[in-house]
């Protein structure tokens, strides 16, 4: 069980870091959206191996399902150029310091989390979807508050660019 | 060590029966639609190979897996061939939480609406990769109404399917099946009948079927999003689009008709049955309905199914909490 656990785990991390590769190196934006949803996938695992189905099939549901074909709407409306705006030559230089920039905080996190390991169970729990519903509507309800106004507020923000723009055209 | 190998092994052999099931019932599909549009028409239908044209499905799947796999030039390959695996490996995930029988389920999963829900949305993706893998005008104005359109049915879509998890208490879908009586007085269907049709328009919204199917309008678009698709590039969407039907209607059997719930003899023949009404239902309102509109579809959905749909869940919703 142990070893399926592993394994699992090395196929879901080959997928959420294959999948960040693909989408930093691709030279067309949906090919990059696609390593993107092959990332997010990953995650998806990742969730189930820590026994939340739950947020597992959330993560599919909204990531994949709604926020991926959100943005290849917007690649589809926005008629960029389908390779993007970066897609020229890179310098070397630059593409080294990116990597820096990657690698460093990895590095930091990678270090504290072998080195001061958090407390944990050794065998996941799964919870029962009622105490997340109570949890959220209970213990956790202002942050769940703060982050549906904070929704709420981007959405109206999105509205109201659109609506700027359509005034300005028909002027 | 032994315990997971049991389950995985169960798993495998769910997902191979699936499958068999799935071409199956592909089989069955082409030919009752190809025989009920013939005599919607007033012709016969199929007639040559075989008695009553029975060998005919078999024909056309020896014609599909015989042509050549053809790539256009300037597709981007790798979406292009992307796009039709990606359209049929999630759906025979989406069978394994479905009751077909007291006994007889893949997975007895405790969030088994909620999988069906999350791997269901894949299939929107392959649409749209293949509309803009394959490189061509047609494809790309199919991908871009597949989007729209999947965008707005998945909402009443799942408010439907909300007011009876409100309602049951449940998203084990044995669970919701158990919970209804032999008789259809006692089903879903009779307390929520606006939460089935709201579920059953969507529905064919979603699977892309007649009188919605805009994604690949012929008399517009040729084919839509698999004009270029050729063999069985094009097969793997076809059989993808017929076990969605089955799905979407597996799963209305489940949540509103009772699933294996009959009178008489409980069993995982009401099951089928339910689902080739309804499967026929679908069919028979594709060759009777013309093609809506754009502007029509999405009216439709934005401005009926949506409001109706959240109206519905909290009538359900303040019902069960005064209940």
């Amino acid at each position: 069980m142990e070893l399926m656990a592993k394994i699992a785990f090395v196929v879901y991390t080959l997928l959420v870091l294959g999948g960040g590769c693909f989408a930093v190196g691709a030279h067309s934006l949906v090919r990059a959206m696609v390593g993107l949803i092959t990332s997010l996938l990953g995650v998806a695992g990742m969730y189930m191996l820590m026994a939340a189905p739950f947020m597992a099939f959330m993560q599919i549901l909204i990531y994949v399902g709604a926020v991926c074909i959100l943005i290849f709407f917007a690649i589809m409306l926005s008629r960029a150029d389908s390779h993007g705006v970066e897609s020229g030559s890179r310098r070397p230089g630059k593409a080294l310091l990116s990597a820096l920039a990657f690698i460093s905080p990895v590095f930091v996190i990678g270090w504290v989390v072998v080195n001061y390991q958090p407390e944990s169970i050794r065998i996941p729990l799964e919870v029962p979807l009622e105490v997340i519903g109570k949890g959220l509507l209970d213990n956790y309800a202002l942050a769940f508050e703060l982050i549906s106004v904070v929704l709420l507020a981007a959405m109206a923000g999105a509205v109201l660019l659109a609506f700027e723009k359509k005034g300005r055209g028909a002027e | 060590m032994s315990q997971i190998p049991v389950e995985l092994v169960k798993i495998l052999i769910a997902l191979v029966a699936v499958a068999a099931f799935v071409g199956l019932n592909g089989l069955v599909l082409v030919y009752l639609e190809r025989k009920v549009a013939g005599h919607i028409q007033r012709r016969p239908g199929p007639f040559e190979v075989g008695p009553h044209g029975l060998l005919q499905p078999l024909a056309d799947a020896v014609k599909l897996i015989g042509k050549q796999l053809f790539t256009p030039k300037n597709a981007d390959g790798f979406l292009f061939w992307l796009a039709p695996i990606l359209s049929f490996m999630p759906v025979l995930l989406l069978f394994l939480p479905l009751p077909f029988g007291p006994k007889l389920t893949g997975m007895n999963l405790n969030l088994g609406l909620l999988l069906i829900l999350a791997f269901s949305g894949l299939n929107v993706l392959a649409t749209c990769l293949a509309g803009w893998g394959s490189n061509n005008k047609y494809g790309i104005l199919g991908a871009a109404r597949a989007v729209s359109q999947s965008v707005a049915y998945e909402i009443p879509l799942l408010l439907s399917v909300l007011a009876i998890a409100f309602q049951t208490g449940s998203l084990n879908l044995s669970e919701v099946v158990a919970g209804q009586g032999s008789w259809p007085w006692q089903w879903n269907f009779m307390v929520q009948p606006l939460a089935f049709i709201i579920f059953f328009v969507s529905a064919l919204g979603e699977t892309n079927r007649a009188p919605f199917d805009l994604a690949e309008a012929e008399s517009e678009l040729t084919a839509g999003f698999h004009t270029e698709y050729s063999g069985m590039g094009f097969g793997m969407f076809f059989l993808a689009e017929y076990a969605n039907m089955i799905v979407v209607c597996s799963v209305a059997v489940a949540l509103f008709l009772g699933g294996w719930n009959g009178p008489f003899f409980d069993g995982a023949w009401w099951f089928l049955a339910k689902v080739y009404v309804l499967l026929l239902v679908m069919i028979w309102l594709r060759w009777t309905f013309p093609r809506v509109r754009f502007d029509q579809l999405l009216n439709l959905n934005w401005k009926w199914l949506m409001p109706l749909a959240l109206l519905n869940l909290l009538i359900t919703a303040f019902v069960t909490k005064l209940s």
